[in-house]
């Protein structure tokens, strides 16, 4: 018989004892499985479970395994799919009803790596419809809600990716990000997300939001574990017109190398503040995040946030334009088939101009360079993931993120590396992130720093109470 | 200087655009179009005449079978 609670192990944990034979690929995914079955209808985080062919998969790795034929890490793990990879033969709908049955006949780049790595694929999350927008209220199928409590967002777009992980519905998925939508979840549900740097892993086969913002990434419950995954999935595709070919490094040989020396750029001043500024409690749990930095050895500095705050208002043009353009026939011919919330937000690129497009990507290309040059005198920098724990769904504003900061949206205008981990809880027990950006293909740093914080402390060990 | 787009102009623009919104669309979509003006109306302070957009074109690159 499997030992219980298999589905809350890390995947490093799942694939040690998959090797020592504690369990096997089967037992494994049957327990995500009837995870999922027991307690996803209060979650609503898979769209679409594909236990049959899980099954499968983990029969073959089991006979793989025994035969001796060990693929790595990743060999037997339950993973699960944000809804906008495109998976052969599996419904990939992104959440909407103009999607409602589309069966892709191609695998996304990232699907495949996956697969070859011996993963087991539990099924596809909900997001926000079309990864933009809110939660998606009036869409063919419900909100993902969160598993801290169910009350309030989980954070998007990759709702259903940080809510399966935090809930032990499987052990790494993959998200996609476009002004935050890995590290926001990731945030919001207190697991650990990965954005990548622009290039670094192919968007072949990820539906498109906005073309140079979207980024692929994982996600997971531990750091090293989004290593793992981030390893198996990073590399050149020349089927990926903005993939860098770049050499991947061993990102989980650097992470016990430590943090001392290493300088923190905090861009507080002109930015923390911004409109209503960042929650209080959200701030003092960073401020505790920092001094833990600190404890283990790095400079803190304090630098100019204002290039930082203005990064989200050529971010938002950029999108909205982006996004519009690849939809603008399906708003033409059937705008009533979005839901409100992304129809709201995607119509509104209808308005803007060759010349208003063009005037974000020349200001992309100044705060790029602004905000880079801080590197001269810090390695990387760090913020609060989001500017507030998540809200409940009753009291969500829509207007409430044009309100706050974006501490995510400067990174996907640069490209540059973001990782976001749990570093602490608020007083209602809703989880609080922090987010280490890193100069672009140095995904080793972030890491690190991550795993070092991530050892230092106990909050990726709490998990909500389902 | 903002420029505040009316409701009336947001209907020419829908039409132009080949978009049949509703008058509640429309009532919807106003504060977010005239943020987004006001933002590009700051973004354009950020630039001078030498700053090219952060856009690349290679003429060696071809769509590989997508």
């Amino acid at each position: 018989m499997a030992p219980s609670g298999l589905f809350h192990l890390s995947i490093t944990e799942a694939a040690n004892g998959l090797r020592r034979k504690e369990f096997s690929p089967i037992e494994l995914a049957q327990a995500c499985l009837e995870r999922i079955e027991s307690i996803d209808d209060k979650l609503h985080s898979f769209i679409t479970v594909t236990a049959n062919l899980a099954l499968e998969q983990a029969r073959k790795a089991e006979q793989e395994l025994r035969a001796g034929i060990d693929k790595g890490p990743l060999h037997g793990i339950p993973i699960a799919l944000k809804d906008l990879y495109a998976t052969k033969n599996i419904r990939t709908t992104c959440h909407s009803a103009v999607l409602q049955d589309w069966m892709p006949d191609h695998d996304a780049a990232t699907v495949t790596k996956l697969r070859e790595a011996g993963t087991i694929l539990l099924g596809k999350l909900g997001m926000h419809e079309f990864a933009f927008g809110g939660p998606s209220v009036d869409a063919p199928f419900p909100a993902v809600r969160n598993p801290w409590d169910t009350a309030h967002i989980p954070g998007g777009s990759s709702s259903g990716s940080g809510a399966a992980l935090a809930a032990g519905l499987c052990l790494g998925a993959l998200g996609s990000d476009t002004g935050g939508s890995i590290r926001t979840p990731s945030s919001h549900c207190g697991v650990v997300g990965m954005k990548p740097t622009y290039g670094r892993v192919s968007r072949y086969g990820v539906v498109p939001l906005s073309w140079s913002l979207d980024h692929a990434g994982p996600m997971a419950r531990s750091v090293e574990d989004c290593a793992i995954l981030l390893q198996a999935i990073a590399g050149y595709d020349p089927n990926d017109p903005a993939s860098a070919n770049v050499p991947v490094p061993h990102l989980r040989a650097e992470l016990k190398n430590g943090i001392k020396g290493l300088r923190v750029g905090v861009p507080r001043a002109n930015w923390f503040n911004e409109n209503k500024g960042t929650d209080s409690e959200t701030e003092s749990i960073f401020n505790d995040a920092l001094k833990a930095l600190e404890g283990l050895g790095a400079i803190v500095f304090e630098i100019d946030g204002q290039p930082f705050s203005l990064a989200r208002k050529a971010n938002q043009t950029i999108l909205t334009a982006e996004a519009y353009a690849y939809h603008e026939k399906r708003f033409q011919e059937a705008p009533e088939k979005f839901g409100s919330s992304v129809r709201r937000r995607m119509l509104e690129g209808a308005f803007l101009s060759a010349a208003d497009y063009i005037t974000a990507l020349r200001a992309r290309t100044v705060l790029n360079e602004q905000i880079r040059a801080n590197f001269s005198g810090v390695d990387i920098f760090v913020t609060p993931t989001a500017p507030r724990p998540p809200e409940t769904f009753e009291t969500l504003d829509p207007n409430e993120q044009n309100l706050r900061p974006s501490f995510t949206n400067p990174f996907n205008l640069t490209g540059l590396p973001a990782i976001s981990l749990p570093c602490g809880f608020s007083k209602d027990n809703l989880p609080v992130g922090l987010q280490i950006v890193a100069q672009p293909f140095e995904e080793g740093t972030a890491l690190r720093v991550a795993y070092a914080y991530e050892r230092a402390t106990e909050w990726h060990k709490r998990r909500p109470k389902l | 200087m903002s420029k505040e787009i009316t409701l009336a102009k947001l209907q020419t623009m829908a039409d132009r655009s080949g978009l049949q919104l509703t008058d509640e669309d429309l009532e919807k979509l106003l504060p977010g179009v005239n943020r987004s003006y006001n933002q590009i109306l700051e973004l354009r302070g950020l630039i001078t005449d030498r700053t090219e957009p952060a856009a690349a074109f290679v003429a060696s690159r071809t769509e590989k079978n997508k």
